[in-house]
């Protein structure tokens, strides 16, 4: 297992443009053994991983920095690159050696960044990936010759087959050793007034150098003299005082005077100098052939083809998670109930048993099941991403976006926040508009992330008949389903319309976006990313929803007044002694030297009461089979031949049949009482429980909805981490009678569960008003967490809250108030 | 003829690139992306937003961009 990385290791950092392969030479190089930690005050990510290998003397700790184009910084994790390559991260060093990945087939865009990265002047060497994939495009790279005109060294290799490894860690191993910058001087011929300003401002910066400051890399300084109003000016501000901004503005003026454009003097040096490596070291066999990617796109980018690839793919996932995953399930929900039966059988009953089964299995078990689908959802998502169509599809929804006031960059954003909303608000940083960014981040709660598909499944697979639609294509369970996805995203329509139209207003910043090459997905990297999340989900299953479990069982099992117990036990005593006096009766009727207690026993009367017995049996066989519902016609028909049956019986029997059927009937009616008292005791003790007086308390604010005060406790409880009202409702509804049957799963339990007035607490109308609650209600402290560190201000996170939460109210009333009339 | 910009360009079709306008606030975003002066783009789906492919890769572009960037007549 890796140590704790002392940062007494040499560093490594991996950079590179996006999908280059970067994170899958990182795996490589790691063995997947990456820890992720954040950088102070940013939610980037700061995946680090030791390399560990016999070829370099000392572990090497590597770091995987995020993909950037630039370091123009022009979106937050570009910053990020830039701080830690530069080592401005106070409790992190700047690296020992700079590992630039390289798409060899897309050389080009690569060498820019190249070319920047030189200008920090640490020692850096070019893994020069996909190697494979540039021969088989025709293009020819000779390495060696790219060496030398870059002046660092240049490793071949394919990260994916892990084919060159052994050259690259070698070449850290020499570098780690030698510790020099591995070029001369890297210096681009940038104009003469560009080279003279950016000296002065060195000099000046120098000149006035505030001994607390960090020192600013020149390529950090050359950004802040072409971007006026930029990222780096505000760093530069930041760094050296304000008196910076006139001092860059002053330069600004006397390069535009010189007739050198701000914006274009950078890229078209550069490009000028990647232009003559290329023309030294790349050679294109077929230059004619047009790229794979380019004819994937003519059907792929179609704005109707590519659009109803996109829908179907939607579709299809969604049916995915319900169809496949169901076998699944259900082998999860036979083990969660064989060890809530397991541990009924083990551990006394009584608080520990109860506790065990009724809180953490239910609990715990009850969210575990929805792994498979969470899995499920996010193997689409990181295959989506893996093979490049994600830009694809931010490009063909720009147009869509548009109309709402957003472009087509913060749909991807919001596709990852179906998975969970967290990354998709870190995914808001690519889009450079802070307006459109905002906008984004308050409506990404919205989309059903995949902790609310618990609650769906759920409650769908339990009150959603599975009737079969267009012709079996699609089941009725899979159109619910579809439909809470959808309620999030036009009400998401709709906020972010009134957002756009009052506190965030401004038109939408025109698409901008590279279209990666495709790609095959590659299976470790898809397998990987999906593990990873299923160890966060389960790791919250684990503990959050374990914590708030035991608080929630705690709260509804204590305090068990005496009282309860007492009343009830009279109660009880009274019901045996109305059986006693009956049979006393039918006693004394039937001969009066036999005591009650031997009338069962009598010949005759045992007799019939066998046969009335094995007629009643047969009625429960009946039922049970068909898991007929008490109070339905098919019920009623079976309890009148039955009744009917047993009364034959009886009349052939004569007197002592008679006798029997007394004897029959006041049985029945001691074990209904018995039980109906068990039932009141196990509701009275809850309803007296700490959380059964606060959750009568808010019910009249509930009833609207068409919820009962667990229903209310349970939502309640679940808007730290929305998940744990699974485990609530499985808490609640255990502790509150039935116990008998709590072998049964949750889903089932909801089906049976009955009011007061003995009408079912649940139906398809109070299912529905809560799944819209659900879809519509920011039940996540994570994502407000993340919404107040990325704006760095509490108003949005509150809006957030306050906006989704009135309508999440409101949705679920009007939900139930329809509903509930028409159902 | 008068310079055209990036909607002139029918899908096949080459144009080179003669200056950027910083009409959008991102004239250096476009710059370091590869729309230099004298950058070869080729059209590959005109529209909104339309796909263009220079130096190897492929750039999707809003209608503002596309305004601003301004092609050498040929």
């Amino acid at each position: 297992m890796p140590q704790h990385p002392s940062g007494k290791q040499p560093v490594v950092a991996l950079v590179g443009n996006p999908n280059t392969g970067k994170t899958t030479l990182f795996n490589a190089l790691t063995g997947f053994r990456g820890r992720v930690g954040n950088y102070a005050g940013v939610t980037v990510e700061r995946k680090t991983g030791l390399l560990r290998t016999n070829l370099i003397a000392s572990p090497v700790e590597i770091i995987d920095l995020p993909g950037a184009y630039s370091l123009a910084a022009n979106s937050a994790d570009e910053a990020v690159v830039l701080d830690a390559l530069c080592g401005h991260y106070e409790e992190h060093s700047a690296p020992d050696v700079i590992v630039v990945v390289v798409d060899a087939t897309q050389l080009a865009r690569s060498l820019f960044f190249v070319s920047q990265i030189l200008e920090i002047g640490h020692p850096t060497l070019i893994a020069l990936n996909m190697v494979d994939l540039a021969d088989h495009a025709g293009i020819d790279i000779d390495a060696d010759s790219l060496a030398k005109q870059v002046g660092v060294p240049v490793i071949s290799v394919v990260a994916n087959r892990r084919t060159g490894l052994e050259s690259l860690i070698t070449t850290i191993g020499d570098t780690l050793q030698t510790h020099a910058p591995a070029l001369v001087e890297h210096r681009l011929p940038f104009p003469e007034c560009i080279q003279e300003e950016l000296a002065g401002l060195t000099a000046a910066v120098a000149d006035n150098a505030n001994p607390a400051a960090r020192g600013s890399a020149q390529v950090e300084l050359l950004q802040a003299l072409l971007e006026p109003e930029g990222y780096h000016e505000s760093v530069m501000r930041k760094r050296h005082g304000d008196w910076i901004s006139a001092d860059l503005e002053s330069r600004r003026e006397r390069i535009r005077a010189a007739g050198v454009s701000l914006a274009q003097v950078e890229a078209g040096t550069r490009y000028d100098w990647v232009g003559k490596v290329l023309a030294q070291t790349v050679r294109c066999s077929r230059p004619d052939r047009r790229p794979r990617s380019e004819k994937a796109d003519v059907v792929l980018t179609h704005p109707v083809w590519g659009l109803a690839i996109v829908a179907v793919l939607m579709a299809g996932c969604f049916q995915a998670i319900y169809v496949w995953a169901a076998p699944i399930m259900d082998a999860v929900d036979i083990g969660v109930t064989a060890s809530g039966g397991f541990l009924r059988s083990v551990v006394p009953s009584g608080a520990i048993q109860s506790f065990l089964v009724d809180g953490v299995v239910a609990g715990v078990g009850g969210v575990l099941i929805f792994l498979p689908q969470i899995l499920i959802l996010f193997l689409f998502i990181a295959i989506l991403e893996d093979c490049g169509f994600m830009p694809r599809v931010a490009l063909l929804l720009d147009r869509w976006m548009r109309r709402l006031g957003l472009n087509g960059q913060s749909f991807i954003p919001l596709l990852s926040s179906f998975a969970c909303a967290v990354p998709g608000i870190l995914a808001t940083r690519t889009i450079a508009n802070r307006r459109d960014r905002f906008v984004t981040m308050l409506i990404a709660p919205l989309m059903s992330c995949s902790a609310r598909l618990p609650v769906y499944v759920l409650l769908i697979s339990a009150f959603v008949p599975p009737t079969p639609l267009l012709g079996g294509f699609l089941g009725l369970q899979t159109v619910v389903l579809l439909t809470m996805y959808v309620i999030g995203g036009l009400v998401a329509v709709a906020v972010a319309l009134a957002l756009k139209a009052t506190v965030l207003q401004g038109k939408p910043a025109p698409f901008l976006m590279e279209l990666p090459g495709y790609k095959w997905p590659s299976a470790p990297t898809v397998l990987h990313r999906m593990y990873e999340q299923g160890k966060v989900f389960c790791v919250s299953a684990g503990t959050i929803i374990f914590a708030v479990t035991i608080v929630i069982w705690a709260l509804a099992y204590y305090p068990r007044p005496a009282s309860i117990f007492a009343s009830h036990a009279a109660m009880r005593t009274e019901a045996k002694e109305t059986h006693r006096a009956t049979l006393a009766k039918l006693a004394r009727r039937a001969n009066p030297a036999v005591t009650p207690a031997e009338l069962p026993a009598q010949r005759a009367i045992a007799t019939a009461l066998t046969e009335i017995e094995a007629r009643e049996a047969a009625f429960t066989a009946l039922i049970d089979r068909n898991e007929t519902q008490p109070g339905s016609t098919a019920w009623e028909t079976a309890r009148s031949a039955a009744d009917a049956d047993i009364a034959g019986i009886a009349r052939q029997h004569g007197t002592a049949g008679e006798i029997a059927l007394a004897l029959h009937e006041s049985r029945a009616a001691l074990n209904d009482r018995l039980a109906e008292i068990d039932r009141a005791e196990a509701g009275s003790l809850l309803r007296q429980s700490i959380l059964g007086r606060a959750g009568r308390w808010i019910e009249p604010a509930v009833r609207p909805l068409g919820w009962d005060w667990r229903i209310g406790t349970a939502v309640i409880a679940s808007f730290p981490a929305r998940e744990v009202v699974i485990a609530t409702l499985g808490t609640l509804y255990n502790l509150g009678g039935d116990q008998s049957e709590a072998s049964e799963g949750l889903r089932a339990k909801l089906r049976t569960v009955t009011g007061p007035d003995g009408q079912p607490t649940f139906g398809l109308p109070v299912a529905l008003s809560i799944m819209v609650f659900f879809a519509l209600c920011c039940q996540c402290a994570a994502t407000l967490a993340a919404i107040k560190r990325e704006t760095n201000s509490w108003r949005w996170p509150i809006l957030t809250f306050s906006y989704m939460t009135v309508l999440a109210y409101i949705g679920a009333l009007v939900t139930y108030q329809i509903a509930s009339r028409m159902i | 003829m008068a310079e055209q910009t990036l909607p002139g360009l029918k899908a096949g079709e080459f144009g080179t690139v003669s200056s950027v306008l910083d009409s959008q606030g991102s004239a250096k975003r476009l710059a370091d992306l590869g729309f230099v002066h004298g950058a070869c783009v080729m059209m590959v789906r005109p529209g909104e937003p339309c796909v263009v492919r220079l130096g190897g890769r492929c750039v999707g572009l809003g209608g503002g961009h596309q305004q601003s960037i301004l092609l050498s007549p040929e």
